[in-house]
């Protein structure tokens, strides 16, 4: 039997939904109207906000690890102080966050730590959430169920239910760190502190990432993929984007040697290091900016395929090498991160930045950015919602 | 009945004579008759699961009644290989088909082109992959010097017990994590890091792997030298310190599968091999093999990167006395890559993936391994696995600088502390240019550029 509802009832059920849509996009209105002042362009990407504890378990991270003050999580730690320069909210509540993405809290990130893409372009285009610090093996997850429903997502020996571990996926995807060599005493030190070194000193610290500790911006390895060969060397099998939805790094640290800068440089590396500094500047050390993987593989003495540095052969790399890269004791005995969970920001585009946002960049004493392309381009995306023309 | 009955007449008897003379002498002269059957001798390295190599000579005899051949098989251990190989060519005899365990790139004028047995395995199971395809084929003569079946990928063993002491139970990840966790570990518990050094197939993939790992190498794609570079000399310095900080003696004097009994006995606390390894274990003592892990391959200035253990390949020389039985044999075996499998305990990866096409399942439920995901972490060994001569082919320069010991003998002097780090680079280069300028010569299209 087939029921026809009467006229009226329709009518007043279609009067329900309009009252109820309309609700729906007054008060998306309103909660956007809380996180963004007026936006004159087409606003539908969302800013960045912390994960939320489930979707951090089931992607194997422990969340109890992370809510430890070492660990720094936004939304926990770290609300003022760097990378905020002037004492300002490095995140804020913001009860849209869970409404576009119920996979986060609504925690938003306002602290946007910027970093040059790792495919050779130079551009000033990677945008990045620095979240949280990952300190030793101890953070990832071994089991955990969650029941949802009919279904269930379980992390079974450390594996998820793809197979893979978050160590192995976070693995494949570096994010290069530069820390200052030059000490507050003001001697260059050409070896880190701790596992990393060579066990002499001077030595620099590397205990903390933090944004006053750079000598230079990140290099983010966010275009690692096996699809396209772009992880270059024996093929990485995950997509950053694809399987690495944590956004998690591997930080792979890079510093001058002693035959690179200092009292003990070579002829060799002094050349190349001053041709180096005339097209990318140099660094907050006074040693040049290094952006591309190419200028570093090359000065860590490893013939490339290109010429990274003017004058100079890429088949002829500098012997011994002028810098040296490395990685921390993944058992904590570095004491500083072996891992961060910073997702870079997708499409930085149309609303991903919001006007609240600030840029998170390497500084000169004096305040102003040492590399003005980021603040530049960080301006557009905030202003325009689209990156800044080529030209400008 | 009469007698007349009983009798053979004249006709039965040229009938019967008939008969006897075309086929009496088969009964009669059985040696003649072996005489005409086609004989195939094949030699192969000795395998490191016991149970393969009995399997493997039965699938060829058994191939051999099929196509009225009689098949001998001769097992060769690992280190007599390349001398028995070197023999044979220079004698212009002896085997039809010779597996080595690693590309024979070094012997490709000896060789037929193996094109035509890729083409006829291709028709069943498609193109071999990648890794094969670049052990095996030299594009400078456009030439398959040998046929690859499988190979043996060589991850990071380790116990996750003696790690998990240091904080490292998931393992030690990269190469500074290696050495640092693995200095705590020897002082904590005085087990030491077991990485061979010694001149044995162990030591030899191990340096290599750590001379790529570095970001090293012999040559480069364009076959100019690699090895003269800074990264050579930072790879020596790593091993130097990984050897003081957490090595021991013994792993520089090691015989074959040294570094297998030192965890065996766990005596070291890592090695890299093969799986055959943890495939001993559980099978001697099961307890031992819970605690051993696998990973895939330090993570180092490439990234994830590791060589095969063994690079299953085949030739057929170009003076094999019984060529086309030979080609059609390794062909053939193909078919029995599911097998051979099993029958390695899952060491030998196929090159044509659709002959094994469920291998990620089984990797993630071994029925050995306690937990029966232990060899999950292979799943992507194809990604992280080069061939030996990467980034270019196995070509002859790389191979013979291989099997002449040259980079295992450069980590050597080191470790020993005979020669620097630099020394040790500059004697290792002098050598490989020795042999790259000995092909180029020699060779011409043959060698490198």
């Amino acid at each position: 039997m087939i029921v026809v509802p009467r006229k009226d009832k329709v009518v007043k059920s279609i009067l329900k939904t309009l009252l109820v849509c309309a609700a729906v996009f007054a008060l998306a209105g309103f909660l956007a109207a809380q996180t963004t002042s007026p936006q004159t362009f087409p606003v539908f990407n969302p800013p960045p906000c912390d994960f939320n504890d489930t979707f951090y378990n089931v992607n194997g991270i422990d969340v109890n690890k992370l809510d430890q003050p070492a660990a720094g999580r936004f939304g926990i730690f770290r609300k003022q102080g760097p990378p905020s320069p002037d004492g300002g909210n490095n995140w804020t509540n913001d009860s849209t966050c869970s409404i576009n993405n119920p996979d986060t809290t609504d925690v938003r990130i306002l602290a946007t730590t910027a970093g040059y893409p790792d495919d050779g372009s130079k551009t000033h285009t990677d945008f990045i959430s620095l979240i949280a610090f990952v300190l030793d093996q101890s953070f990832f997850l071994q089991n955990f169920t969650l029941a949802e429903g009919d279904n269930t997502v379980t992390i079974a020996n450390g594996l998820n239910p793809r197979g893979f571990s978050m160590q192995s996926i976070a693995g494949n995807f570096e994010a290069y760190a530069a820390l200052k060599q030059i000490l507050p005493g003001g001697t260059f030190a050409p070896t880190p502190c701790g596992t990393m070194g060579n066990g002499t000193t001077p030595c620099f610290p590397v205990t903390s990432v933090a944004t006053p500790q750079l000598r230079q911006d990140w290099r983010f390895a966010s275009n690692r993929n096996a699809i396209d060969g772009s992880s270059g060397g024996a093929s990485t099998p995950f997509g950053y984007f694809c399987d690495d939805i944590l956004g998690m790094w591997i930080l792979t640290y890079f510093w001058y040697t002693d035959a690179g800068f200092g009292p003990h440089q070579t002829t060799q590396c002094n050349q190349m290091l001053a041709a180096l500094a005339s097209i990318n500047g140099i660094s907050l050390d006074g040693t040049p900016i290094i952006k591309t993987a190419d200028e570093l593989n090359f000065l860590e003495g490893s013939k490339v395929g290109t010429n990274p540095i003017p004058g100079f052969s890429g088949s002829s790399p500098p012997k011994p090498g002028c810098t040296a890269e490395g990685q921390e004791d993944v058992g904590g005995a570095d004491q500083g991160a072996v891992w961060v969970i910073c997702p870079t920001i997708l499409d930085p585009q149309n609303g991903a930045i919001a006007p609240d946002a600030f840029l998170d960049a390497v500084r000169k004493p004096n305040g102003s950015f040492l590399d003005p392309g980021f603040q530049k381009q960080f301006n557009c995306l905030q202003t325009t919602g689209q990156f800044c023309p080529p030209t400008t | 009945m009469t007698s007349r009955e009983s009798r053979t007449n004249r006709r039965d008897f040229i009938r019967l004579a008939t008969a006897a003379a075309a086929f009496g002498p088969f009964f009669l002269f059985p040696d003649r008759a072996l005489a005409s059957q086609q004989t195939l001798k094949i030699a192969k390295w000795t395998h490191f699961v016991p149970e393969f190599d009995p399997w493997f000579e039965s699938a060829a005899k058994e191939w051999g009644k099929q196509h009225d051949s009689k098949v001998i098989v001769d097992h060769i251990p690992v280190e007599q290989i390349s001398a028995r190989a070197a023999a044979e060519v220079k004698a212009g005899k002896g085997h039809d088909v010779f597996i080595f365990p690693w590309p024979p790139a070094e012997y490709q004028e000896h060789v037929i082109d193996h094109s035509e047995i890729y083409q006829t395995v291709a028709f069943k199971y498609g193109n071999v992959h990648r890794l094969g395809h670049r052990s095996t084929f030299n594009p400078k003569i456009r030439k398959y010097f040998a046929f690859c079946d499988s190979w043996m990928p060589a991850p990071l063993h380790y116990f996750a017990d003696y790690w998990g002491e240091v904080g490292m139970a998931l393992g030690p990840l990269h190469y500074n994590s290696l050495r640092s966790g693995g200095k705590r570990l020897r002082d904590k518990l005085g087990v030491p890091c077991g990485l061979a050094l010694a001149p044995t197939l162990e030591g030899n993939i191990t340096t290599h792997t750590l001379l790529y790992g570095f970001g090293g190498g012999v040559l480069g794609a364009d076959g100019n030298l690699m090895i003269d570079t800074a990264r050579t000399t930072e790879a020596l310095k790593y091993v130097k310190l990984l050897y003081q900080d957490s090595g021991t003696p013994e792993q520089l004097t090691w015989g074959p599968a040294g570094n297998v009994r030192a965890m065996l006995a766990r005596k070291s606390s890592c090695t890299i091999n093969a799986i055959s390894l943890l495939r001993v274990a559980e099978k001697q003592d099961p307890e031992l093999a819970k605690k051993i892990m696998i990973q895939p391959p330090l993570i180092g200035f490439s990234g994830v990167f590791g060589l095969p253990h063994v690079t299953n390949c085949s030739v057929v020389w170009n003076f094999a006395q019984n060529q086309e039985a030979a080609k059609q044999i390794v062909a053939d075996l193909v078919d029995n890559s599911k097998t051979a499998y099993e029958k390695s305990k899952g060491c030998n990866f196929p090159t044509h993936q659709k002959t094994v096409p469920d291998l990620v399942v089984r990797l993630q439920n071994d029925p050995q391994a306690t937990p029966p995901w232990k060899y999950n972490a292979l799943k992507d060994a194809l990604h992280w696995t080069a061939n030996i001569g990467y980034p270019g082919f196995s070509d002859p320069v790389t191979m013979e600088v291989f099997n002449s010991f040259i980079i295992q003998r450069m980590f050597l002097s080191v470790a020993k502390g005979e020669r620097s780090p630099e020394d040790a680079g500059d004697t290792a280069t002098a050598e490989v240019k020795r042999i790259a300028d000995k092909w180029k010569h020699a060779g011409g299209e043959n060698g490198p550029s």
